[in-house]
């Protein structure tokens, strides 16, 4: 049986949680130890202690005894309250879960504990559960217009969207009153029911209800988009066009009302000229929009595209748009559009020489824009002559010496070159053109990491990272999650053998991810009540597929790559790359890692001196939080040590696989861990998937042998079952 | 380059370009308390010229901003603020700061019904005053010593909205009567029902006075993200 409280100590409970809640975290654990002492064997206080605890850092003395309270008094809905919360705040969400069910179970009524347990369901996409808790909820407080909204998107997330359909009608029925014209809440439902109707194909429907329903709406963007889309896919051509002559007039930079302009107006790829008509009308209209002037470059062929190449070519040099090139440069998968381009920017100079204008005040535009097109062109892979564009940036610089955009692209044809270092110290000469740019800042940063120059990269780095960061530069570029980076950090780490930092920096990249992960977690609570109901769908799917991003994808692979290679040699750190490490390159190896860690080192020391002359009292609320946040592996040590590197390349490689299976490079890495691991059926699976995307590609014939080999040598020994399985695979 | 509304898949990519280009950087988790808070008021210019690389690829940004409403506005006068506003140095002189900005703008006053937007300017910051000042024809508030990071001083700027409102009155006064031609004038008293300001506190939750603090971003006017608690009733 529970213990009973007296009136004094129930009143010290209440305290207990107030004191828990505004984080007075010592005068909480002050009077919980009050309420003990009498009390040994109170479940709900000794489980509050418990949440103290966990908020303090103490996660596994707070675990302890909360698993104790639990024993005294099994049947307290605060205590399998307090566990689940413990678990939540640890990231174990499916514990957390079965938690909060039993303290639901407990307390039926608690609507805390039901609306923690539907934000847990929405997170780990329990949906099943999640319409269950939402239901609930609603049916508690049916006049919230949030609580029918939240029905919906459950059932819209769990695939039902006639019931999600139906959710929000019954409540729209229900209003007597007709809502204010700028209730916002009220017009985000109402779009959000038109984007569900639109998504069960009802385009018809839609429509209708669109024009009825949300003609005031206060999205105007969206209505114009949404009508537009609407009247097209009905075909409903001169109602569309109009449509999209006002989006046009909304924003004539967009490229996608053009292209559905064009289409609605049925027009082909054959209908040049009056393709063509439509954007001279609108560039005429829109003087400054660069879509009207630039796209018809994308359809036009032969002589019409070479005199409208040549008007825009001669704008942007005249104005100096130093985007020209890259804006173009997807043209040239068409090799007669690839040779027109930089022979009208040659005749764009002859004809600058001959009539021996003024050379104009500002020359990034003219001549050296054109020199600079030039360039760029000859550094581009598809039109690659390395030595002309070396004259054409020289000629260039000559003209400008203190362009930075100039001496940049001299840094890249150096790179192309080969020359890492040389390029590494132009775009260091490029940097100290413009020293209040960051964006320079950062491209010779990256182009010393490329040179495996990972400290003076920080210290460039650090010229624009926050001053008063613990920690110095490295620590604010973890804390504002420069995936770029700790990339390229890791990577240049890798290179020069250090395979303990290495690691640190994938890890962190991995971690990061984590983060982006959870950081949904507020929002399921919060867009219900800002009402923006469309844009959380749109997040909440954009973040079923988070680690498809190519910032995961590069990092992961570097990661499973160098793990694979520590498998291989497990002689030691200094496998990290090559087939051939010698023992000189070993000791050289050897002395970077110590290098590095006497680096590493040093930042700590300078970065407590830092902390040490700030402010003390903000300096001592720092130190409470540091605490929790310490990493006992800052160098990475540990993740070097491992005894199971193709066990921790799993971590990396699973998501590779679930998120981006359509690259061969993930399928690829993928073998290369499963047969190592002698997880022949999985192995033969991405050898098929890589098959499957590019037969030919080297590397795959390679795995193709060493699947057969393997086989030819294990075969016989597998169970039946995983040889008829793999006999599939391979069939 | 293209220039649309934001999406949240694009947030990776625009804390990449604001990381690149300025040194007041975020958490991806402000980013989305903007994507989620005003999803209308934020785009982004992209490089849609890039040949894709693996089916994965996301666009390229190569401007954005950042915009918001101020949930508390100390002189309770609804009204839009630039939370961040950036453009490669490789894509300028497209005007795209500026055609980016309009476009905010537009939505502050449709959505929200911003009656002006506010921003801060590195006081050494020519080319962006340049714009603010002269192209969009913003007002320079006062200084604020200090404001930034490294110590120096920034513009507070503000520009009077008012006349995107009459922009779209006038243009709703046009459909109106384009509406009345098509349908006879039986449409119109419907029309008038609901007209004008918004009075007292509309949409206002009752229960929005417990307050507690979801920690969203650091530092830079940014801090805490200040939320309703539902959790104590």
């Amino acid at each position: 049986m529970p213990q009973i409280l007296s009136t004094k100590e129930a009143n010290l409970f209440r305290q207990v949680i107030r004191d828990y809640e505004e984080k007075r975290y010592r005068a909480g654990l002050k009077a919980a130890e009050q309420i003990l002492k009498r009390n040994p064997k109170h479940g709900d206080t000794m489980s509050m202690k418990a949440l103290i605890m966990n908020a303090q850092g103490k996660t596994e003395e707070a675990f302890n005894l909360a698993k104790e309270a639990l024993k005294v008094d099994f049947k307290s809905h605060i205590c399998w309250h307090v566990y689940g919360i413990l678990y939540r705040t640890n990231k174990n969400f499916e514990e957390a879960i079965k938690a909060y069910k039993f303290a639901l179970k407990l307390e039926p009524e608690s609507q805390q504990i039901q609306r923690d347990l539907a934000i847990l369901q929405v997170q780990t996409r329990d949906y099943e559960g999640y319409v269950q808790s939402r239901f609930a909820m609603l049916k508690a407080r049916p006049q919230l217009r949030q609580n029918w909204t939240a029905l919906a998107i459950a059932h819209h997330l769990e695939g039902n969207l006639q019931e999600a359909e139906r959710i929000l009608t019954t409540y729209e029925k229900s209003v007597s009153v007709a809502p204010s014209k700028t209730d916002f809440e009220n017009s985000e439902a109402l779009l959000y029911k038109n984007s569900i109707i639109a998504e069960q194909g009802e385009t018809e429907r839609a429509l209708e209800h669109l024009e009825q329903e949300c003609k005031k709406c206060l999205d105007r963007l969206a209505v114009m988009e949404l009508r537009a889309r609407y009247l097209a896919e009905l075909g409903r051509k001169e109602e569309a066009e109009t449509a999209y002559r006002a989006l046009i007039d909304r924003n004539p930079d967009h490229t996608d009302y053009y292209r559905r302009l064009v289409d609605v107006l049925g027009l082909t790829a054959e209908d040049e000229a009056a393709q063509k008509a439509i954007f001279d009308e609108y560039s005429a209209k829109y003087p400054r929009s660069d879509a009207a002037r630039r796209l018809p470059l994308d359809f036009l062929t032969g002589d019409e595209f070479r005199a409208a190449a040549k008007a825009y070519l001669s704008l942007m040099f005249n104005k100096g748009v130093p985007s020209t090139f890259a804006n173009l440069k997807h043209l040239y998968s068409d090799s007669f559009k690839k040779d027109t381009l930089p022979s009208l920017a040659e005749e764009y100079l002859q004809e600058a020489e001959g009539s021996n204008a003024e050379a104009s005040s500002d020359s990034s535009k003219g001549v050296g824009a054109a020199l600079f097109f030039l360039a760029q062109h000859y550094n581009y892979h598809m039109s690659r002559d390395l030595t002309k564009a070396l004259e054409y940036v020289e000629k260039a610089i000559q003209l400008d010496p203190k362009s930075v955009d100039f001496q940049m692209t001299k840094a890249r044809i150096f790179k192309h070159q080969g020359d890492i270092a040389k390029a590494a110290e132009a775009m260091d000469q490029a940097r100290l053109l413009d020293t209040k740019d960051r964006y320079i800042n950062t491209k010779a940063a990256k182009y010393q990491l490329r040179n495996n120059e990972n400290e003076k990269a920080l210290n460039t780095l650090g010229l624009f990272t926050r001053a008063e960061t613990v920690g110095g530069p490295l620590a604010d570029l973890i804390d504002m999650q420069a995936m770029w980076f700790l990339t390229e950090d890791g990577e240049a780490w890798q290179r020069r053998g250090n395979v303990a930092l290495a690691l640190k920096r994938y890890h962190t990249v991995l971690n990061i991810f984590d983060i982006w992960q959870e950081d949904q977690f507020d929002f399921h609570s919060f867009s219900l009540r800002k009402g923006q109901v469309r844009a959380y769908v749109d997040m909440i799917r954009w973040e079923d597929k988070l680690r498809e991003h190519p910032f995961y994808f590069r990092a992961a692979l570097d990661a499973v790559k160098l793990y694979l290679s520590m498998y291989d040699k497990p002689e030691g750190v200094n496998g990290a790359n090559g087939n051939n490490a010698n023992g000189e390159d070993a000791a050289e190896k050897k002395k970077a890692a110590k290098k590095a860690k006497k680096e590493a080192q040093k930042a700590e020391k300078e970065a407590a001196e830092r902390a040490a002359k700030q402010n003390p009292n903000k300096a001592q609320k720092d130190k409470e939080e540091e605490v929790k946040k310490k990493d006992d592996d800052p160098n990475g040590v540990k993740l070097a040590e491992t005894k199971d590197p193709l066990g921790d390349a799993m971590k990396f490689l699973e998501p590779l696989l679930q998120f981006s299976p359509k690259n061969i490079e993930g399928q690829i890495a993928g073998f290369e861990v499963y047969i190592r691991r002698k997880k022949y059926v999985l192995a033969a699976k991405c050898l098929k998937a890589a098959q499957a995307l590019d037969e030919n590609h080297v590397k795959v014939q390679e795995l193709v042998a060493t699947m057969q080999k393997t086989m030819d040598g294990v075969l016989e020994s597998l169970a039946p079952k995983i040889q008829e399985a793999l006999k599939t695979e391979l069939a | 380059m293209d220039i649309r509304l934001l999406r949240p898949s694009d947030i990776p990519l625009i804390q990449h370009a604001n990381l690149e280009n300025l040194p007041e950087n975020y958490f991806l988790k402000y980013y989305l308390y903007h994507a989620l808070s005003w999803p209308q008021l934020s785009f982004v210019a992209v490089d849609v010229s890039r040949p894709a690389k693996t089916p994965y690829d996301y666009p390229k940004i190569v401007g954005y901003v950042l915009a918001k409403m101020e949930e508390e506005p100390t002189d309770g006068v609804q009204h839009g603020h630039i939370t961040s506003l950036s453009v490669m140095r490789t894509h300028r002189r497209l005007g795209i700061a500026e055609k980016l900005m309009r476009q905010s703008q537009q939505a502050m006053v449709e959505a929200f019904n911003a009656r002006y937007v506010s921003l801060h300017v590195r006081v050494s910051n020519q080319a962006a005053i340049h714009l603010y000042r002269n192209t969009l024809k913003f007002e320079t508030e006062k200084t604020e010593p200090k404001y930034y990071a490294d110590g120096e001083d920034a513009f507070c700027m503000k520009l009077d909205l008012d006349f995107i409102k009459q922009q779209i009155l006038e243009a709703e006064k046009a459909e109106d009567e384009q509406d009345k031609k098509n349908n006879g004038s039986e449409e119109k008293t419907k029309e008038d029902q609901d007209e004008g300001e918004p009075v007292g506190d509309v949409g206002r939750d009752p229960e929005q006075d417990k307050k507690i603090k979801v920690k969203v971003g650091r530092g830079l006017g940014v801090g805490e993200l200040v939320e309703r608690d539902e959790s104590k009733h």
